[in-house]
């Protein structure tokens, strides 16, 4: 663990020496805030609730983790830094886990910088904490599967581009999936089945402020098995 | 104490290293010399653990390469081809994080980068960031990252490339002096590289050894062929510089324009065969404008070198 902290402080500032991390904040948090308060009127819909809010995360989250995991291995690859860091003493684990950590520190700043609009908000009605704890779990849960998703898929590619696309079709197609049922009328296991994959089903509970454990433990299946696989593209490359 | 035995490595169809074994003791400086693709960056890649090889194995320190790979890493001190870098740290950033990877903290840390910065002459860009210093700078960045932790092994793939004259002879003190307490191991196309620098050389071609000695034995290989060029003037083309005494063989001709005409001969050893051809030119009526002692370029080298290992 203490071996991580290079790893993770490397990242955090190649995030912040280039306009990416900046570019990435900024942008959310405009978008997220023109949504809530022009798209979503939440002064004229007069409900102090920020479950309008929390709704589009699972949409914008499909563009913003590749955009953030784009690059943590596919760059390290045409750069050939890949080298230096798998000649470094370090296991493949750590390497996977330290960058999966930086980006998820991103992540959580990115979404810090958002409890400005609830604490403001908080004059002008009587919100539920408990369900904005609830929201702000779950957005970090499922940034967590994004990024590991990311990474993934970056760990496959050597261009940024190739890698941005591809974690954004998985992540669509994850993310997504669950609106099959609102169009086909598929037999109840298969309903049950699309459900449980999908990135977005599992956040609706979330979006209510609800804390599942099925959520919580599907999150965490879906970071641990993509960060894994990561881990064995590593070790793979070798041969 | 380095050994390979029977290393192989495939591409897909392509095998790039075929069957290599050698040895090398601690304190030698061992130069891999052999023409791009002859498989010198893939053993860098395999000693120091980037890389599984696809048979044969490598050990260091008695450590294999297959289950002891982190204990390899820590002791290896590794400068791959072009020096890759991250470009949006700069110089000081990257030697911190490279310090931090080898478990280096605190007053020892800042001595060994002080150090690392001041050996590879690198005091007046520490606080540039790295994609706005120049391809010489890089790749002592490169070199001062490898020698950072003090390693007992270095592995440098190309040192000396992109490097202007003055640097190049800098990098090769450096080198020299890292040589006299380290394993070094560095691959290069320039012969003179090696006799500057290298207690030993392995030459590689298509993925063997075709040649191992010091740099003495193999330039003393390769005296046992001297190549004259001869520019002459003539009317007609020249003939019977075969039947010159001393001159084994007549490697090429050429006639760049309609009366003058090149040759390249191949001489004997020591035997004074340039009088002789300057005594065939003077009887034939020829006017020798230029006579050019040519040494072998290392493609020749390796033509040579091939083609006997094969005649073998």
């Amino acid at each position: 663990m203490n071996n991580m902290v290079p790893i993770i402080k490397k990242e955090l500032k190649s995030y912040f020496n280039s306009p990416i991390a900046y570019i990435l904040v900024v942008t959310f948090l405009v978008f997220s805030s023109i949504w809530i308060f022009y798209l979503q009127t939440f002064f004229a819909s007069n409900i102090a609730s920020l479950r309008g809010y929390f709704s589009v995360i699972p949409i914008v989250f499909i563009i913003v983790m590749p955009a953030l995991t784009m690059r943590s291995w596919a760059e390290e690859r045409k750069m050939g830094t890949m080298e230096v860091l798998l000649t470094l003493p370090f296991r493949e684990s750590t390497l996977v886990v330290g960058k999966f950590l930086a980006a998820l520190t991103l992540l959580a700043i990115m979404i810090a910088l958002t409890i400005p609009i609830p604490a403001l908000l908080s004059q002008f009605g009587n919100f539920d904490w408990g369900e904005i704890l609830g929201q702000y779990v779950g957005v970090l849960l499922l940034g967590a599967a994004g990024i590991s998703v990311g990474l993934f898929v970056s760990s496959l590619m050597s261009n940024q581009i190739s890698s941005f696309l591809i974690s954004l079709f998985v992540l669509l197609a994850l993310t997504l999936i669950s609106q099959v049922n609102r169009v086909l009328a598929l037999p109840p296991w298969a309903a049950n089945a699309v459900n449980f994959v999908s990135l977005g089903h599992h956040f609706s509970n979330f979006q209510r402020g609800l804390i599942d454990t099925r959520d919580l433990l599907y999150y965490a299946i879906v970071s641990a098995l993509f960060l894994y696989l990561n881990i064995k593209t590593l070790v793979f490359r070798k041969w | 104490m380095i050994e390979v035995s029977n290393l192989g490595k495939r591409y897909g169809s392509l095998e790039a290293v075929k069957g290599v074994n050698f040895t090398i003791n601690p304190g030698e400086v061992v130069g891999l010399l052999g023409p791009n693709g002859a498989g010198k960056t893939t053993i860098m890649k395999i000693l120091t653990c980037y890389m599984f090889p696809t048979y044969g194995t490598a050990r260091i320190n008695e450590w294999d390469i297959f289950d002891r790979s982190l204990e390899i890493k820590r002791l290896v001190g590794y400068l791959p081809e072009n020096a890759p870098l991250y470009t949006d740290l700069n110089v000081l950033e990257y030697l911190g994080f490279m310090a931090e990877s080898r478990s280096l903290k605190g007053s020892q840390k800042k001595e060994r980068i002080e150090r690392a910065v001041e050996e590879c002459g690198l005091q007046s860009v520490v606080y540039r960031g790295i994609d706005t210093i120049s391809k010489g700078y890089r790749q002592r960045t490169g070199l001062a990252q490898a020698i950072l932790h003090n390693p007992e092994i270095l592995i440098l793939d190309e040192p000396t490339t992109g490097l202007d004259p003055n640097q190049i002879a800098e990098i090769r003190d450096l080198i020299k002096r890292l040589g006299k307490e380290k394993t070094v191991i560095l691959s290069t196309h320039i012969l003179q590289e090696v006799e500057a620098t290298c207690g030993r050389v392995l030459i590689l071609h298509e993925g063997k050894i075709v040649a191992k000695g010091t740099p003495e034995e193999i330039n003393r290989e390769m005296k046992g062929e001297v190549v004259l060029e001869v520019v002459l003037k003539a009317g007609s083309r020249p003939t019977g510089a075969k039947a010159i005494p001393g001159v084994r063989d007549l490697l090429h001709v050429s006639s760049p324009e309609a009366n003058l005409h090149k040759l390249q001969l191949a001489l004997l050893p020591e035997s004074g065969a340039e009088e002789a051809v300057f005594d065939w030119a003077v009887a034939g009526g020829y006017k020798i404008l230029a006579m050019i002692p040519k040494r072998l370029s290392l493609e020749e080298l390796f033509f040579k070198l091939t083609r006997e290992g094969s005649e073998k």
